[in-house]
């Protein structure tokens, strides 16, 4: 990256676009900053690519736009008065500037890094004393960008037009000369970038033309100016992707402009290209700004090469010319110069003809050209903004693309939905009507051609009629008695309510009525009509046989017909979803008797491990102590080891304890004593003690010290917010247990005992750093807590404290805000403060063991 | 040699004065040589390294790094040697 060809005061500016702060940069410390540099570019562009894409469309639209109306000239007079305008107030405007480059993007950053560039340019000052001439010229050299670059000059134009306001005439014809200049250097994006550095050194290039001579030695100087110009504008290139893409383009007017002004020209790039580096690539997010540096790296050799590089990343951006970013970045570096040469001299073949001629006289202003050039894009950044703004909401519209995608999905879904549903209902009916197969009978019987044969014309549609006629009643009886209508009692009908009704509906159909249902039975076809006999399952032969008729293709009304499916689906759904949900429940319930299971061994063995503790210090203390029994009564051991209020329920757990101990350990023997005359069952340790046995099981949990004493160097005199944010208390990779948080809460606890005012303690269990948050009644409070905490050892680690903003804890925890009881120690007898447990020695190997009495 | 620990306690315990850089907890004779040969020799020459970085531990990783090559184990008791010097959390 062209970071390295940055100096000093560049990355530091860079750096400061980020929004970061460094602290001096030395020789010690120039790799840490560009490494960092580097990560925060890599970072911007990621942001930038995503929100600079809608943007740069939008801008490159909007200088195209503006291009168009008025030519190369008009554009270039925007980019000079821009860059003059800039020029004068550089300082100040610089500012202006730089919140003009976050507008589009992120204003508020952007501001920031606009500010931050201001500081940052202090020794763009220098460049401005290069004469007011410099700044038509860069003015000059930026109108002239967007005219050279003829792809480029709408855009560049679109973003003089931004710029507008300033335009000045004079431009004009210095545009004209760097049209030409220009056109050599067409760079796909370069040209934006020509007209971006232009418009940023804007100011200083206009006057090229006219003050070719003088500015283009102030400018070479500048341009060249060591680093610093490269710098800024490695800055302004960070900038610049980040704002609109519109602003790259307009900086590539400016550098485009700025390459024709020659020395003015190159005074602005660099700071152009800066500015509108930054611009760009805030618009761009980072597409091509590198090759936009290529650019200005043509710029370089003239000087103003490397702002072009800037300028073309900037404008690349705008252009999707992602790789042309990269090249502002190392147009930057351009600017420094020799660095800048390598990097970009491939691509600057177009700009290093230009380059040439104005080298020589850029040399010389070349460094004072980046700063001057960085102050001027910024300032012409800032006023920019307002018409690239503008621009660049034309260039939302495009954003629009996204919605109807959105729409998109959302219409393809609900297409979808409607399609199954018709689907649905288109089956319903079908299965309901069954009337077109009944017409079909009208036409096509089944009863074969003997039908055909044996009746007449007439006969035979008046048999089909009355069949068709009796088909649908039946199916209507049918259908209604499914629908739950009861108006018949019966599905079927008998074979004189049928021949009742067909008579009922046509005289005719009375002889008919046998001929046509001996048909049906002649024909072993389903027309639709069932015919059962007195006894159900036999055959029908005869027609006297028939008792009842019943449809099989029974007519439903299709709400009726809708509402069956409607219920059997739901039905059936139902069905599935209840078994489903047994299957699951079941599944949890074993997963939580499991669990349960589980919880219940490991606090049993806990409870083991504790008894075997107690009574193997009991063991010692007698060893000691020749008064005390060796032996240790059951329920007394339980009582010490068990709260009052646990006790009924950690009944089951001692008693499996019990029962543990009696059958896998070997070192307790349970046996029967008297003492004080009463009976007990003690256990009784019987192994012989081991001397390193004590120290290595301790859970060492506990305070181990002071570190340095706490006095006006390393504590803050007064103590600041109530809450206080501990660091170093334990490593989240080697805690090992449930309740080790609980253990670490206990720890502090104790630790400030005297001081009752904590109202909230919170372990952050993730945190590689061994977090604990604590919050205090008041400052005094957290004072006392972080005199006791702070710089001590705890487990081995040294333990650091600072203050936390009340609103921000209160922001990660919010149930503290309600919280105002101080907490208390569950065991006053704990870890190192030295108190007597009724169990000797227990006390300092269990410090941490004592959260497992809670 | 001994532990960090310990050497971090010892660094700690009294004003740094004149101490070389093998004394901070974290730097041992490589890395001491190391830094001895990017002139940093002093302990207060790094601690002013550290505070030139404005106190911000990350970049001071990276410096390390950079520098001498530190893991992050040495990394790390460097920083905390430096914190607890100068309080900052």
């Amino acid at each position: 990256m062209a970071s390295t060809q940055l100096t000093d005061e560049e990355l530091f500016s860079e750096l400061k676009h980020f929004g970061f702060t460094p602290g001096p940069v030395t020789e010690s410390t120039r790799p840490v900053y560009l490494k960092k540099l580097k990560k925060l570019r890599d970072e911007q562009q990621q942001r930038g690519s995503r929100a600079g894409k809608t943007r740069s469309t939008g801008a490159i639209h909007s200088p195209s736009g503006g291009g168009n109306t008025a030519g190369p000239r008009p554009a270039s007079h925007d980019v000079t008065h821009l860059s003059s305008s800039r020029r004068p107030g550089r300082k100040s405007s610089v500012l202006g500037f730089s919140s003009d480059e976050s507008d589009a993007e992120t204003p508020v950053k952007r501001k920031g890094r606009q500010a931050d560039r201001s500081p940052g340019f202090p020794q763009h000052p220098k460049i401005r004393p290069t004469t007011p001439s410099v700044a038509n010229k860069s003015q000059y050299g930026a109108t002239l960008n967007s005219t050279n670059s003829s792809p480029g000059s709408d855009r560049q134009r679109g973003v003089s037009l931004g710029w507008g306001v300033r335009a000045r005439s004079s431009p004009e014809a210095e545009g004209k000369d760097y049209d030409e200049s220009g056109d050599e250097d067409d760079y796909e994006g370069e040209i934006e970038k020509h007209s971006r550095s232009l418009n940023g050194c804007g100011a200083s290039h206009l006057n090229t033309s006219k003050l070719a001579g003088d500015y283009s030695d102030s400018d070479e100087e500048e341009v060249r100016g060591p680093g610093v110009g490269d710098q800024q504008q490695e800055r302004l290139v960070p900038n610049v992707r980040r704002s609109h893409p519109k602003a790259e383009f307009a900086f590539h007017v400016v550098g485009r402009g700025s390459q024709t002004g020659g020395a003015a020209r190159q005074v602005n790039p660099p700071e152009g290209l800066n500015m509108v580096g930054n611009r760009r690539e805030e618009g761009e997010g980072g597409k091509g700004k590198r090759r936009d540096s290529d650019t200005p790296g043509g710029l370089r050799s003239h000087t103003v090469s490397p702002r072009k590089t800037i300028y073309v990343s900037l404008a690349e951006n705008h252009g999707g010319e992602a790789g042309k970013n990269n090249h502002v970045d190392g147009e930057d570096g351009a600017y420094r110069s020799s660095r800048f040469a390598i990097g970009l001299r491939p691509r600057f073949s177009n700009y290093s003809s230009l380059s040439q001629t104005y080298r020589s006289n850029h040399s010389n202003h070349t460094a004072p050209n980046h700063s001057y050039s960085q102050a001027v894009l910024k300032q012409k950044l800032s006023v920019p903004e307002d018409e690239l703004l503008q621009q660049f909401k034309r260039e939302e519209v495009t954003s629009s693309g996204s919605f109807s995608a959105h729409y998109l999905s959302m219409f393809l879904l609900t297409a979808a939905c409607l399609f199954f549903l018709l689907l649905g209902l288109m089956y319903l009916r079908m299965r309901g009507s069954g009337s077109s197969e009944v017409d079909e009978v009208i036409k096509s019987h089944p009863f074969g051609s003997d039908f055909d044969e044996l009746y007449n014309k007439t006969e035979k549609d008046l048999i089909l009629k009355l069949l068709l006629n009796l088909h649908d009643h039946l199916a209507q009886v049918a259908g209604q008695y499914d629908c739950g209508d009861q108006q018949h009692l019966n599905r079927s009908l008998s074979m004189a309510e049928a021949s009742t009704y067909l008579r009922s509906q046509n005289q005719d159909f009375d002889g008919f009525i046998e001929t046509s249902l001996e048909w049906i039975i002649r024909t072993g076809q389903d027309v639709g009509i069932r015919l059962t006999g007195q006894v159900a399952d036999e055959p029908l032969t005869d027609v006297s046989e028939i008792s009842r008729l019943e449809s099989s293709h029974p007519k439903m009304p299709f709400t009726c017909r809708f509402r069956r499916a409607f219920f059997t689906v739901i039905s059936r759904v139902s069905l599935i979803a209840v078994v489903v949900g047994c299957v699951w429940s079941v599944v949890c319930y074993m997963k939580f008797r499991w669990r349960r299971e589980e919880d219940d061994t490991r606090q049993m063995y806990d409870m083991v491990e504790r008894i075997i503790d107690v009574l193997r210090s009991h063991s010692e203390a007698c060893q000691e102590n020749q008064d005390l029994q060796p032996y240790l009564p059951i329920p007394h051991v339980r009582d010490s080891l068990v709260q009052p209020q646990d006790r009924k329920k950690m009944k089951k757990i001692w008693e499996r304890a019990e029962k543990f101990l009696a059958a896998n350990e070997s070192r307790i023997r349970k046996e029967p004593q008297r003492i004080g005359g009463a009976d007990f069952l003690v256990w009784r340790w019987i192994q012989p003690s081991l001397s390193c046995d004590k120290t290595s099981s301790m859970n060492s949990k506990v305070w181990q010290g002071k570190a340095f004493p706490l006095d006006r160097r390393n504590s803050p005199p007064n103590s600041l917010t109530p809450c206080l944010k501990i660091r170093n208390m334990f490593d989240p990779i080697m805690e090992v247990g449930e309740n080790w948080d609980l253990a670490i809460h206990e720890a502090i606890l104790e630790k400030c005992n005297d001081n009752d005012g904590i109202v909230h303690i919170a372990v952050d269990k993730n945190s590689r750093e061994g977090c604990v948050y604590v919050k205090c009644l008041s400052a005094e409070h957290s004072g006392r807590a972080f005199k006791a905490l702070h710089g001590s050892w705890f487990d081995g680690k040294l333990v650091t404290v600072k203050y936390l903003r009340l609103d921000r804890y209160h922001q990660r925890f919010p149930q503290a805000q309600g919280s105002s009881t101080p907490l208390k120690a569950s065991s006053p007898t704990l870890s190192t403060t030295g108190t007597m447990n009724t169990v000797p020695r227990l006390q300092h190997r269990g410090a941490g063991n004592s959260s497992g009495f809670s | 040699m001994s532990s960090t620990s310990q050497k971090h306690k010892d660094f700690v315990a009294e004003p740094m004065g004149e101490k070389p850089v093998n004394a901070l907890a974290g730097i041992g004779e490589v890395l001491g040589k190391r830094l001895e040969e990017k002139s940093f020799d002093k302990a207060y020459v790094v601690l002013g390294q550290f505070l030139v970085l404005k106190k911000d531990e990350e970049l001071f990783r990276d410096w390390l790094k950079d520098t001498c090559s530190a893991n992050t184990k040495q990394q790390d008791g460097e920083i905390t040697t430096e914190k607890a010097t100068h309080f900052n959390s």
